[in-house]
Order: C-alpha cells, then sequence, then structure tokens
C-alpha cells in the first residue's frame, strides 16, 4: 500500500513539473529577473502566482537549498550596490566633521544635512522592508520548505540582517571605520540635543529611523533584547542624556533660582516621556527618567532645598504651592522619604514656630512693667492684660501657621503621609520647646485661647464657625506633650467662666469639652465634667432655696437675694479662689449684717439638707448687684444700680454706716472687714482709682493704696448708664500668669505628676507583681504620656520614696528588679 | 482582511490551468496562504491589482473541490462537530498536492 501511494504521489507531480519549466536555470532566469523588477518597483506586471510557481518548482527540484543561497547572494548585490551607494551619498560632510565640531556652530547646516541622510535611510529601509515582504511572500514556498527541512531562519530575517551588515554597518568610504550607523547614531543625538535645547525637530523622521533599529536584531534568532534599538542606539542615547542632564543640572544651580530648577525640571521630565513616545521608543521611557531622577534630580535636590532665598524656604514664606509641588514632586521621584525636603520644611516650622514664641514672648514683654506694679490700675482703658492678648495672638498665629502648612499639604504635598508625619512633629517640636528657662506656655496660652473665645470670640458666630474654632484649638492641643498642665490652666479658667458667668454659649463650652473628651480621653475631663455638673446642681439649689425662704419668711424681711454656686473641692481649683498661702491663717473676711443673715440662713438650709457637709464661702469670686443713691451737691439724687464684686459690695455698704462727708482709712476697712490685702487693694482700686468707675474718692490722690489713705463716698459719681458694672483690676480677668503664680502653678503640677506617677507606678506593680527598672520604666511612660512626659528622675525619686513607704521592695539588684507589696 | 477596503472588490476570480474560472469571496479564497498574498494589496503584483489569480497547475475539477473547500472551512470556521466534507478518492492526491501548494 505504502508504496503504491508514493508511486500514485509521484505521477502527478511529475506531470504537473514537466509542462514548461523542468529547467532549474529557466526558472531562476525568470526569478532573477522578476526580484530586480520588484526593487526597482515595477512589479505590476508581474504575476505573482508564475514567481510562486517557479520557486515552487525550483524547491520540488530538491534545489531549494541552492535557490536560498542565490537569493542571498543577489540580496546582498543588491543592497552593496544601490542601497549602501545611495545612502552613503546623502551623508554629507558636514554631518561627519559636526561629529566633532561645537554643536552650535554648524547647527543648521549640520541639521538640513542630517534630515536629508535621515530621510534617505529612511526611504531604503522601507523600501527594503516593501520588498523583502513580497519577496518573501513570492518565496513562502521555498521558506515553508527550508525552514522546516533544513532548519535555516526565514529568508526575511536572512535578507533584514544583509541590511543591517551590508547597509548600516558597512563604512561610509572605503578608507574611514566610520559606518553608516556611527552616522546615523550621531546624527539622531543630534538632533535630539537641538530640540533639547528648544529647536523643532522632524520628529516623525526621527521615529521612523527608531523603528528601523527596533527592526533590526543582533542575532539570527531575533531575540526582543536583541534589537539593534536596545543593543547599540538605547545606551549611547542614555550616556549622551547623562551628561546632558549632568551639565544642565549644573547650569540650572548656578542660575540659582529653586523655582526654575524646579519647573525646568518638570519639564525635561515631560519633554522625555513626550520624546520616549513620538520620536523613540516607549521602551526607553522608564531608563531616561531613570537618568533623570539620578543625574538632575538626586544629584541636586538637596541643594536646590537648601537654595538661599529661593529654596523650599522662600517657597514655604511665599506659599509658592506650585513650586512647592514640582518640588515635593520632584523629591518624591528619586526618595520615598522626601529627606531633604521634609527636613528644610520642619526646619522652616520650627523656625517659624520660634518666631511666633518670640513675637509672644517680645508683645508680652512691655506690659511687664505694669504687671509689676501690679497693685496700680492699668493705664489701658481695658483691664486686658498685654500678656493676655499675646498668648492669644500666639494661638493665632500657631493656627494660621497651621492653617498655612495644611493648605500646603494639601495642595502642595498630596496629602503625602509622610510630609504629615513631619510637619506634625515639627509644630508638636516648637509648640513644646521651652522658652528661655521656663517651661513651655503653650498649655497656658491655650487654654487662654479657648477663654477669650467663649467669653467673646464666638459672639455671632455660627455654629459651624464656632466649631472650626474650636476644633482647630483641639489640633494645637493634639500637639502639647503636658496635657495635664493644660488640663489645670483649663479648669482654671472654666472655672472663672463659670462662676461670673462669663461664658458666652454653654452650648459652646458642652461642646469643648466633648471634643476635648475625644481627643484626649475620659479621664482628661472627668473633673471638667463634674465642674459642670456642680454648677447644675447649684442652680436647682439656689431656686429651691429661694423656694424655701418665701415659705418660711415674709416677703418684707428679705431684701438680698441669693444666687448660690456649691463647688466640690476636690474637682475645682482651689487654691485660686482663696488666695491661700500656706502660710498665714485666713479668716474668713466678715459680712455685714444683713448679708450674714442671709449667709447663715443658706447654711443652716443647705447642711439641713446633706448632713455631715462642710460649707467655706469664698467671697473672692462672688459678685453683688447694689443699689447706690448719690446726693448731688445740688440735692438731687441719682440712683445707680452697681455690679461689683463681693469684696466691693462688703466695702460699699460700710460706708452705709459714715455720716457724710467723714472717710474711713485702708486699715480701718480692714480691720472692719478682714478683707485679704491683696482683694482689698484690688478692690480698692477698682472703686477709688479706676476713671470710670470712681465711686469712692480717695486722699491723697494717687494711684497706689497706702495703710494711710482715707477714703469718701464719691456722690458726685457720674455715670452715663444707670446700671454700672464695676470690675475688680486684674482679678477677676483670666489673663496670664506672672512669675510668683507661675511657680506656684508649677510647683503644684509637679506634686500632682509625683502623685500621678505613684499611682501609675502602684498600678503597674499592683498586676505584675515583680518587675525589671527598665520595664518598669517603659511602663509607667508610656501609660502617662497620654496625659504629661515624665520626668524620668522624677519616677526614679518616686520609686524611692515607694520603696520607703513600704510599698515596694528590692527584689535583686542585678538587674534591678523590684517587688509589689501586699 | 482586506475585504474591508472599499476599494477592493468583494469577490476574487481564481482561474485553474485549464480555463475554468470560480468567483469567490475574497474572505473565502483567503483561507488559502498563498492567494492572501498573491492579493495583499501592499504588493503590487498583478493579481493583486486584477483581482484575478490564474493558478497554472491546477485542473478545473481540483480547483472546483478547492473552492468548495473554501466555502466549507469559512462556513464552519469557529465550530465544533462539523461535518466531514465529502471527498472523491480519486482526487485525493491532486487536491493533497494542491494544498501543498496552495498553503492551506
Amino acid at each position: 500500500m505504502a508504496l503504491r501511494a508514493r508511486q500514485k504521489i509521484r505521477a502527478p507531480r511529475r506531470g504537473l513539473t514537466v509542462t514548461k519549466t523542468d529547467d532549474f536555470e529557466t526558472n531562476w532566469k525568470d526569478l532573477s529577473t522578476s526580484l530586480r523588477k520588484i526593487h526597482t518597483k515595477d512589479a505590476s506586471n508581474l504575476s505573482f502566482e508564475q514567481l510562486y510557481r517557479n520557486s515552487y518548482n525550483i524547491v520540488l527540484m530538491m534545489r531549494g537549498e541552492e535557490l536560498y543561497e542565490r537569493i542571498k547572494v543577489l540580496e546582498r548585490e543588491w543592497l552593496e550596490e544601490e542601497v549602501q551607494k545611495r545612502v552613503t551619498a546623502s551623508i554629507s560632510p558636514s554631518l561627519l566633521l559636526a561629529t566633532h565640531v561645537d554643536v552650535q556652530d554648524q547647527a543648521n547646516e549640520r541639521r538640513e544635512a542630517g534630515e536629508r541622510f535621515l530621510a534617505v535611510l529612511k526611504e531604503a529601509w522601507e523600501d527594503h522592508q516593501l520588498c523583502m515582504g513580497m519577496i518573501t511572500d513570492v518565496l513562502m514556498y521555498m521558506d515553508r520548505v527550508m525552514s522546516t527541512d533544513h532548519r535555516k531562519p526565514s529568508i526575511y530575517v536572512v535578507v533584514m540582517a544583509l541590511f543591517r551588515d551590508h547597509v548600516l554597518r558597512s563604512p561610509i568610504r572605503p578608507d574611514t571605520k566610520t559606518t553608516v550607523y556611527d552616522v546615523l547614531e550621531s546624527t539622531v543625538l543630534f538632533m535630539i540635543q537641538l530640540e533639547r535645547s528648544g529647536h523643532i525637530i522632524d520628529r516623525p523622521l526621527i521615529r521612523h529611523c527608531i523603528y528601523m533599529l527596533e527592526g533590526l536584531y543582533e542575532t539570527i534568532t531575533e531575540e526582543e533584547s536583541s534589537k539593534l534599538y536596545l543593543t547599540v542606539f538605547e545606551p549611547a542615547f542614555l550616556e549622551a542624556s547623562r551628561k546632558f542632564y549632568q551639565a544642565e543640572g549644573r547650569r540650572l544651580l548656578e542660575t540659582g533660582d529653586a523655582a526654575t530648577f524646579c519647573k525646568s525640571a518638570m519639564d525635561r521630565l515631560s519633554e522625555e516621556t513626550e520624546r520616549c513616545i513620538d520620536t523613540l521608543s516607549s521602551l526607553t521611557e522608564a531608563k531616561i527618567k531613570d537618568v533623570l531622577d539620578n543625574e538632575l534630580i538626586k544629584n541636586n535636590i538637596a541643594e536646590v532645598v537648601k537654595l538661599e532665598g529661593t529654596g523650599a524656604r522662600n517657597m514655604l514664606d511665599n506659599d509658592r504651592i506650585d513650586n512647592l509641588r514640582s518640588i515635593y514632586v520632584l523629591s518624591a521621584r528619586v526618595d520615598s522619604k522626601k529627606t531633604p525636603l521634609t527636613t528644610a520644611v520642619q526646619k522652616r516650622i520650627v523656625e517659624m514656630g520660634r518666631e511666633v514664641n518670640a513675637s509672644a514672648i517680645a508683645s508680652a514683654a512691655p506690659s511687664k512693667k505694669p504687671e509689676a506694679g501690679e497693685k496700680k490700675p492699668s493705664e489701658k482703658e481695658k483691664p486686658v492684660n498685654l500678656q493676655t492678648v499675646a498668648a492669644i495672638k500666639w494661638v493665632d498665629d500657631i493656627l494660621a501657621l497651621k492653617a498655612k502648612f495644611d493648605n500646603i499639604w494639601q495642595n502642595a504635598f498630596q496629602c503625602d503621609q509622610v510630609m504629615q508625619s513631619a510637619i506634625t512633629s515639627s509644630f508638636s517640636e516648637f509648640i513644646n520647646l521651652s522658652q528661655g528657662a521656663a517651661d513651655s506656655r503653650s498649655s497656658e496660652y491655650l487654654s487662654l485661647f479657648f477663654d477669650e473665645n467663649l467669653k467673646k470670640g464666638i459672639k455671632g458666630k455660627t455654629d459651624s464657625e464656632v466649631d472650626t474654632l474650636l476644633d482647630n484649638g483641639i489640633t494645637l492641643l493634639r500637639y502639647i506633650k503636658d496635657k495635664d498642665m493644660f488640663e489645670a490652666y483649663y479648669k482654671k479658667h472654666l472655672s472663672r467662666r463659670l462662676l461670673m458667668k462669663r461664658s458666652v454659649s454653654m452650648d459652646a463650652e458642652r461642646q469643648m469639652i466633648s471634643k476635648m473628651k475625644m481627643e484626649v480621653g475620659n479621664q482628661f475631663t472627668q473633673r471638667l465634667e463634674a465642674m459642670f455638673k456642680d454648677m447644675t446642681i447649684s442652680e436647682d439649689l439656689t431656686s429651691s432655696y429661694k423656694e424655701h425662704v418665701r415659705q418660711s419668711s415674709d416677703p418684707d424681711q428679705k431684701k438680698v437675694e441669693l444666687d448660690i454656686n456649691v463647688l466640690t473641692s476636690t474637682m475645682w481649683p482651689m487654691e485660686i479662689m482663696s488666695n491661700v498661702r500656706s502660710e498665714d491663717v485666713q479668716l474668713s473676711c466678715i459680712f455685714p449684717k444683713e448679708v450674714e443673715s442671709v449667709k447663715q440662713s443658706f447654711e443652716q438650709f443647705y447642711l439641713g439638707k446633706h448632713n455631715g457637709r462642710k460649707l467655706s464661702w469664698q467671697a473672692s469670686m462672688g459678685t453683688a448687684d447694689i443699689r447706690a443713691t448719690f446726693q448731688r451737691s445740688n440735692g438731687k439724687t441719682q440712683r445707680h444700680e452697681l455690679n461689683v464684686s463681693t469684696y466691693a459690695m462688703i466695702i460699699l455698704l460700710l460706708f452705709n454706716d459714715v455720716p457724710a462727708g467723714e472717710s474711713l482709712t485702708y486699715t480701718e476697712i480692714q480691720a472692719q472687714t478682714r478683707i485679704p490685702d491683696h482683694d482689698l487693694i484690688r478692690n480698692l482700686q477698682s472703686l477709688a482709682v479706676a476713671p470710670k468707675t470712681r465711686v469712692l474718692k480717695k486722699d491723697p490722690m494717687s494711684k497706689d493704696v497706702k495703710p494711710t489713705d482715707k477714703f469718701f463716698f464719691n456722690h458726685d459719681f457720674q455715670s452715663p448708664f444707670m446700671k454700672v458694672r464695676i470690675g475688680v483690676v486684674s482679678g477677676s480677668a483670666n489673663k496670664v500668669e506672672n512669675q510668683d503664680q507661675r511657680k506656684e502653678t508649677e510647683k503644684k503640677m509637679s506634686e500632682e505628676r509625683g502623685a500621678s506617677i505613684e499611682a501609675a507606678i502602684v498600678r503597674i506593680m499592683k498586676q505584675r507583681k515583680t518587675l525589671i527598672h527598665s520595664q518598669l520604666m517603659n511602663e509607667v511612660l508610656t501609660q502617662l504620656s497620654a496625659r504629661f512626659v515624665p520626668d524620668v528622675n522624677m519616677i526614679k525619686k518616686r520609686i524611692e520614696s515607694l520603696i520607703d513607704r513600704e510599698y515596694l521592695e528590692r527584689v535583686e539588684e542585678d538587674p534591678p528588679t523590684y517587688g509589689y507589696v501586699a | 482582511m482586506s475585504a474591508s477596503k472599499p476599494s477592493q472588490s468583494e469577490y476574487v476570480t481564481l482561474v485553474s490551468g485549464d480555463g475554468f474560472e470560480f468567483v469567490i469571496p475574497r474572505s473565502t479564497a483567503c483561507v488559502s496562504g498563498t492567494i492572501r498574498r498573491m492579493l495583499e494589496p501592499s504588493s503590487r503584483f498583478s493579481e493583486a491589482v486584477t483581482g484575478r489569480c490564474v493558478l497554472e497547475n491546477i485542473s478545473g475539477i481540483v480547483l472546483e473541490k478547492v473552492c468548495e473547500y473554501f466555502c466549507y472551512n469559512e462556513k464552519n470556521k469557529n465550530q465544533t462537530y462539523v461535518p466531514d466534507m465529502d471527498i472523491p478518492p480519486e482526487l485525493c492526491l491532486e487536491l493533497l498536492m494542491a494544498a501543498d501548494y496552495l498553503d492551506t
């Protein structure tokens, strides 16, 4: 069967081949003339079928290999004799010269010559490609047989390689080594150079030449990586670019303008991208960007950021968002940490923060004098202390700074996490920066800021405005390390607001507390909330007391109305209310009899309700409304309602018993009232010295109050208003503490901290029973870090003291270990 | 592929060695690699210009069967369970050779 089948196959084959063309040479002759015609673009008369049949016949004659070789020779001859000559002819001398000559000189000439050359080369390549396509099609049958039976590369690959060797790599003149490719490379690089310096070049032309390089391979197997473009051209291009950008980086640095640098770097980046897409190959995009990143950006960015006058600092100062954005983008390209930029930004924030701190101190400084002579009334119309203003300004400045950097962060730094943490840490750094010898006043300042806003600032603002205002404050609170300090101040200021009813909106106060709770935690606000609770209870108490009074006594007798606030002494900052110094024993002041009876009646009422409690009266915190009658010298009488502090009320009531024209000396007043010196002086100042509220006359008229001074009731008191509010000089307003007060607060603070540290140690030890020293330290630090940053020495002392008091014991010396004593 | 160009006619003519002409859709004819290349518009061979392919060494009978196969192929491409095409045994060898020639 098999034999017969083979015979049958042979028979028709011979029949077909024999017909016309049985001779190899005849077939070849037909074929080769036709191929030449194809080269000369004269193919329309040719019949594909005929050519195909020719090659088919030759292959069937088992002479395919010979055909293959002959085609190669034919093509090589064609390339050498025609194409190569045409290409080399198009190379003008200027092209060759210019490889060594200054670019600028003959730029135009060289460029034209280059374009001519590239055009010829491009045409040659395209012709070659087209012809080879046709020839390969015609020789398809041969190809099939050759590549399958003889494992030879396709004729197409071979002729492409021929083009590479006999056109591109042929010397342009017999006596030189310079090849066509060399000229091509230098020309293309030259063109790119031109484009980089701002000229317009024929991009598609170059693109076509690059296509050619991409279509040619080093090896016959045609691996992706052996493209001529990748093996030869790209490295050359990258090298040239490297040099260019090195120079460019130097040049831009020399111009000394960071903004220009960033702008041109950004431009270069997009330019190169565009170039890769339009002119070269997209394969190169990543690589050229690497070159840019390394040469232009990485090597220079640190210097650019630091550039005097125009660098990051200047951009930050002038809110150059665009420039900052580009500098950020550039930094982000080369370094995920963006170290130079981050350092610059941080440095600037700290600097600006210091400025804010310094200006706060500076603007506070002039107020030192009036503060020192605090017994005098302030010369200013408003009794607002300058330092308080400075404190509020400080907070405002920081908020402005914060807003500025938030804006920059959002718009320029694309909300980058690294940048954010850098900014945050810088803020907390300078906010917690100690100012000179004293500790940071930021806690106090911030609390004052809230105080000011809750007292006045939020008047007439919408809810959302108040909300943002408070939120801003809370943001700053986040930066403050010593939150316990803030709590102390806030408590103090809050208590004044609550007792003096100075708060504009209780809603805002509550909002504030809940915001703090969210930010710092429950423990932090516990006492503040307790203060609010006391206030509410006191309201109820007052009204029920009034009810009680109305029922128990006849209505005529009651002249004095009482509003009472009963405060839990542990929750409220008592020390600021009763200016009790530990040394002198404070005798409570003597109330006038009218008031005293009311006081006793309330005490009775209250103690009847709550057995076993002790009430102590804080006269310094109260206010009173009194109605005063002024006998004018012309016989008329003028009535005014005076709103005064409790102490002032006591003083004024003394004058009820003094005949007209008589006076009381300072010592007499003090003896009759037992008001502490400090408060008495201040109250007398506000009554007798302050220009608008001079209800008393003083002899001699001076600003200081001396023990020998005499005071008269001033019947000629004038005021345009029916109701007159007489503030106590620098007493009731919340303001920055002076040095003594500060020391006091700090002392208290450190005691309180000591207690918290001890509590933390005991808590930890109770749980762990035994613990190594360092571990204990760590745990204490982490436990307390939410409230303040404890001093390590202080912790050590506390541990010692706990050991002394036999809460702890030393279990081991090395490593030092403690045990809990139950 | 080439049929998409409006300038090219939808149909091409295949001519056998003994003068029979078969007009079939271009896309159908292009099942054959040889014919496809022959009609490739970018090469300017006479076949591509005229749309007429003279296949000297294929007889009319065989070419008829070839065309039948082209249509059969076109109709059943991308399908499974295709019914067998009926091939007369006496044409087998010549068809095989034609297939080899036409790269089908």
